[in-house]
């Protein structure tokens, strides 16, 4: 037993003939909240989406304490404890928010339970479990993906771009409800962001990624702002 | 009034000849050209049943069985691997289909089969003799809608198979076993074709052949009412509706072709269909 | 003259190099059709002419499936239209030459018309593949209902019969079918080698890139339509009189998928699997189905689905496959033509907005574009940078607001009129197609300026300038032979890049043309681009995510946010503003 919860080593994946990840290196500790940086088009997405076994290695290891996990297809991670928000078209529009909290699930019969769990932190949507997803504005939409994610009481969290197009302070509730539920379970969450304000409120790492690989990593402080802007902005 | 009781069976006929169709293209987007000789194993499973003694409405759990099984099959075997190539999907279960019309004839000759009817004669509807046979397909056809409905609305089983409609990726990044969806859904959609082929066996003359008549109208209803319901229901009203004035007033040949023409029209002018408005 | 003579030399190569022994297999085929009553019976000859004009239907079949694309259940219709058109006349009108000349014009002309009508219905922008299928399939319906309620006039169901034909005897009808067959054969043989017929492939391949090169795809497609329906129409004409009865059931759509059964087995686009396999299963069913003719139909039926499902390219699939033979054409440059450099916008868009239901993508854009500049698109994820450009290259987007080109207003025109307005698109996955090699692309990309021939492929390519410096770049230049599907991820990239400059637009839109491409490679495209820019007065408009190659180019930065655009400066304006600065940081929110 280790004490990192996901390990990804030296990973390579992509779509057709493109790898987009080119030897992806990463850790990520039991409680810790890491955020992944970078700008469009740099892998970060794929990254997630690989760990989920959503697209197929090509080399390297992906492991949950220390067990190889890559070709397990994304049933098995989120029976094994792997929480997932995605980014793109995360929600099924035109399902009600029960449902959409539902599909989630495995089973119906743990619903009662898991909604509770979810209302703690987002208590308007038990107030409105009929309402349409697609009805929905965007923060709102958002939180529904994170309280989606958060169905199965997973101990590793994935988020792609949650903060993207929302208001500051649904942003602050995001972070607000990330920081709440590692204090509560003590789970680690890896959060790909663009928004750097966002992500360093929440992370106790950062990395930054550029063209498929990890160009630099560090513990957030002071100085990380500055570090990561010039990675990031133009 | 006979005039709207004709077009309400018909439409109710429709109804039940595209679901299994309709289930099929839903979920997994292809068109399923067996359809036709899921229709004519249904009509057979009477032929059969009756011919051993039984009651003809032993054929109705009889046939979901056997199409049930033969969907399994089929998913497997050949759908599955067509997976990514939907126009020779379509053109391999049209093969499959030949294939099952050419052992049908070669194990019960291609005559014309008789099987006792479900239901005889006629019951009066405000005074007036109506086939009680067409009122029933009615009802079943009202059944039918109303359990679509609630397995979609009410089931777990329905909200995979939505999910699956309404976004594969998703639905497989949730965890969903979406070739699991397919299979089953294949087996549901072959299983309710071959349950209509038994309904039709009191109308419809029983031939090898009988279900291509009968494959194009279901095509055509399920391409203009995509993946709704309510669309199907609505659409096999209105073109049931035109097919019976038609040949009531104009001529029955060209009732025939009503349904298709039609359903290309409203394709060419709203590609939509009525599955939006 | 000299271009004559440079033709003609061409077509020679052509014939020597595998011209000679299909040559010598034209005449052995010639030779056997007009020898063969010799050795035939009747009954044999008889077949065989059926079988021959059958294969000349699964020809059209293959040209319309097998090379462009189009399933079709419904040739049979046209082929019933011809049979019918003759045996109609010759029924009710009554034989003698003028009558034959009569149904022989009529069994072109009308399913012609049929066909065009047809194709009409089945190709209009943004039609689907599956609706044309569709409506194949219920044309031939439509056409037998017609026939069963024609009572005694189409003799409904039991069809025409006795009526004077053509005093040919069946052994000149042999010979007459078999010629037609191998003229037919050949001709479709040359067609699809030629410029022409690539074009036809580019659609099956990828109607979208098509479009944006400026084909007007859904024309050609009903153009083979209606030429085709025309061919049918002639087999049927030949069926009428060789077979002296006509039936509903030729006109069916059961017909017509025993042809798509036959094009499937011999092996769709190659022309001679689907004229075999028609020759083959007819004749053959015509021995076997006396004695078992269930049994044969379920063996062709096991045949088919196992084919598709194992060999997708049919009998002729199993041969071993040629290589991609003869020499790539050779690039010539043309000379650099300046681009008309008035100071007028090329490209205006006013108040632009774009919407999915409630959800707002653009909202309230405005940008001028003048010949000559080089405008960057920057902005986070979701900016709606691609939606932009999805809105300047195809009218028939819904949006509010205007777009005009050279002052005309672009709404409603597909992207093929979009593209003759001189605006070439690059796409952010590189579209080119795949089953083609590298010359056979940019030779589709000249198709709008070079009328491709129907008979040979020409053996040099004309690119502008610019064209040729991306290929030498990428080393693409010396790959001209190989198929696109071996290529790298940024060598695709770059064909597609040289395909869109060889297009000679005014304006250029390019979405992230340098993604996949080495630190090199990019600084090369850089150069170019800059160079089609300032000194040849094109303009484009540049979507990129690595800055420093932003920097490096463009004149003008515009920078999107949540849809709006939020700035529109020089290079260093744009860099050193704070907006800028908090929205790559995330603060910016309104």
């Amino acid at each position: 037993m280790t004490d990192n919860r996901l390990t990804i080593e030296a990973l390579t994946s992509g779509y057709g003939e493109t790898d987009i990840l080119q030897g992806v290196a990463l850790t990520l500790c039991r409680g810790e909240i890491l955020a992944l940086m970078g700008r469009n088009g740099m892998g970060k997405t794929t990254l997630l989406k690989t760990v989920m076994g959503l697209i197929q290695t090509r080399a390297g290891r992906i492991m949950l304490d220390g067990s190889p996990v890559d070709g397990k297809p994304p049933a098995w991670l989120l029976a094994h404890g792997v929480g997932y928000a995605p980014q793109e078209l995360p929600l099924f529009q035109d399902l009600s928010i029960r449902d959409n909290l539902r599909l989630a699930l495995r089973h119906d019969r743990d619903l009662a339970k898991a909604l509770q769990n979810v209302g703690r932190s987002f208590p308007f949507l038990l107030e409105r479990l009929e309402q349409l997803a697609g009805t929905l504005s965007g923060g709102e939409q958002k939180m529904l993906i994170l309280a989606r994610a958060l169905m199965n009481e997973p101990d590793l969290l994935l988020i792609d771009e949650i903060s993207e197009g929302i208001q500051p302070s649904v942003v602050q509730r995001i972070a607000t409800a990330l920081k709440t539920e590692r204090e509560r379970r003590g789970i680690s969450i890896l959060v790909v962001e663009q928004n750097l304000d966002f992500a360093l409120s929440v992370a106790d790492r950062w990395a930054v990624m550029k063209l498929g690989q990890i160009v630099d990593e560090g513990a957030c402080n002071a100085e990380s702002r500055e570090t990561v802007l010039k990675h990031l902005s133009i | 009034m006979a005039l709207l009781l004709d077009i309400t069976t018909t439409a109710a006929l429709l109804f039940i000849v595209s679901a299994g169709l309709f289930v099929i293209f839903g979920v997994l987007k292809i068109i399923n050209f067996a359809h036709a000789a899921w229709l004519t194993i249904g009509a057979y499973t009477t032929v059969v049943a009756t011919r051993m003694g039984f009651s003809p409405w032993l054929s109705l759990p009889l046939a979901v069985f056997v199409g049930g099984l033969l969907g399994a099959a089929t998913e497997i075997a050949i759908v599955r691997p067509l997976y990514r190539r939907s126009l020779d999907a379509i053109l391999a279960t049209w093969g499959l289909g030949v294939v099952i019309v050419q052992i049908i004839t070669l194990t019960f000759g291609r005559d014309m089969q008789m099987p006792p009817a479900l239901i005889t004669g006629t019951v009066d509807v405000l005074g007036m003799p109506y086939s009680s046979y067409r009122l029933f397909l009615l009802v079943a056809a009202v059944i039918m809608g109303l359990a679509f409905v609630l397995v979609l609305e009410r089931t777990r089983l329905g909200l995979n198979a939505q999910a699956v409609i309404m976004n594969e990726t998703l639905a497989r990044a949730l965890g969903i076993n979406t070739s699991q969806v397919r299979l089953v859904t294949f087996m549901l959609g072959s299983a309710i074709a071959a349950l209509a082929g038994v309904l039709l066996t009191p109308l419809s003359s029983v031939d090898p052949t009988m279900g291509i008549s009968w494959l194009i109208g279901a095509f055509m209803l399920v391409m203009v009412s995509g993946t709704s319901v309510a669309a199907l229901a609505l659409a096999c009203l209105c073109f049931g509706a035109a097919q019976v004035l038609v040949s009531t007033w104009i001529s029955p040949i060209l009732g025939s072709v009503t349904v298709a023409v039609l359903c290309a029209v409203v394709l060419r002018l709203h590609p939509k269909g009525f599955a939006r408005g | 003259m000299a271009d004559r003579a440079h033709s003609l030399a061409v077509s020679d190569r052509m014939f020597t190099r595998h011209g000679t022994g299909l040559f010598l297999l034209g005449a052995l085929a010639l030779a056997l059709v007009l020898l063969g009553p010799l050795f035939l019976d009747r009954f044999t000859q008889n077949v065989l002419t059926r079988s021959m004009i059958y294969a000349m239907m699964a020809i059209t079949v293959d040209l319309l499936w097998g090379y462009t694309g189009i399933l079709t259940f419904g040739q049979s219709a046209f082929f019933g239209a011809g049979a019918y058109a003759t045996a109609l006349i010759l029924t009710h009108i009554g034989g003698g030459m003028q009558n034959f000349a009569l149904a022989l014009a009529l069994s072109v002309i009308l399913p012609m018309v049929l066909a065009a009508l047809v194709g009409w219905l089945s190709f209009y922008h943004k039609s689907t593949p599956l609706y044309a299928s569709v409506i194949s399939l219920v044309v031939p319906i439509v056409l037998t209902q017609a026939i069963f309620a024609g009572g005694s006039f189409t003799g409904s169901s039991s069809g025409l019969v006795g009526y004077p034909v053509m005093k040919l005897g069946a052994a000149n009808y042999f010979r007459l079918a078999g010629v037609a067959l191998i003229l037919f054969a050949a001709l479709s043989w040359i067609i699809v080698r030629s410029d022409a017929g690539r074009v036809l492939v580019a659609i099956r391949d990828n109607p979208l890139r098509a479009a944006y090169l400026g084909i007007r795809t859904q024309k050609v497609q009903i153009l083979l339509m209606t030429v085709l329906g025309g061919i049918a129409g002639l087999c049927g004409f030949l069926y009428a009189n060789a077979g002296r009865i006509v039936a509903p059931e030729i006109a069916g759509f059961g017909f017509g998928t025993q042809m798509i059964v036959w094009t499937a087995l011999g092996g769709r686009a190659s022309i001679f699997g689907p004229a075999l396999g028609a020759i083959g299963i007819d004749y053959l069913g015509a021995q076997l189905s006396g004695s078992m003719p269930y049994v044969w139909q379920l063996i062709i039926g096991v045949l088919f689905v196992a084919m598709i499902l194992f060999v997708p390219r049919g009998l002729v699939g199993l041969l071993p496959r040629r290589k991609h033979s003869g020499a790539a054409p050779a690039l010539v440059a043309l000379p650099d033509q300046r681009q008309e450099s008035g100071r007028d916008a090329l490209l205006t868009v006013s108040g632009l907005r774009k919407a999915y239901g409630n959800f707002v993508v653009l909202d309230g854009i405005d940008l001028k574009v003048r010949p000559g500049e080089l405008i960057s698109v920057v902005g986070p994820n979701g900016a709606g940078k691609t939606t932009l450009l999805r809105c300047l290259s195809d009218g028939t987007e819904t949006i509010e607001g205007n777009i005009t080109v050279v002052d005309k207003d672009i709404a409603g025109r597909p992207p093929e009129d979009i593209v003759a307005l001189g605006i070439g698109r690059k796409f952010q996955v590189a579209s080119v197609f795949e089953s083609m090699t590298v010359a056979e692309c940019l030779r589709l990309a000249r198709t709008t300026h070079e009328r491709p021939s129907l008979w040979h492929r020409a053996s040099t390519i004309e690119l502008p300038s610019a064209a040729l410096e991306i290929l030498a770049l990428t080393g693409l230049n010396k790959k001209l032979g190989e198929p696109v599907s071996g290529l790298s991820h940024g060598m695709r990239q770059s064909l597609e890049l040289a395909m869109v400059v060889a297009m000679q637009p005014r304006l250029i839109l390019l979405d992230e043309p340098t993604a996949g491409l080495t630190k090199a490679e990019r600084t090369l495209i850089g150069e170019v681009l800059k160079r089609l820019t300032q000194n040849l007065g094109y303009a484009a408009i540049l979507i990129e995510h690595d800055i420093d190659f932003v920097k490096e180019i463009s004149q003008r930065l515009v920078v999107l946010h949540q849809g709006r655009l939020v700035m529109d400066g020089s290079v260093e304006e744009v860099v050193n503003s704070e907006l800028v600065r908090s929205i790559y940081s995330g603060m910016a929110h309104d």
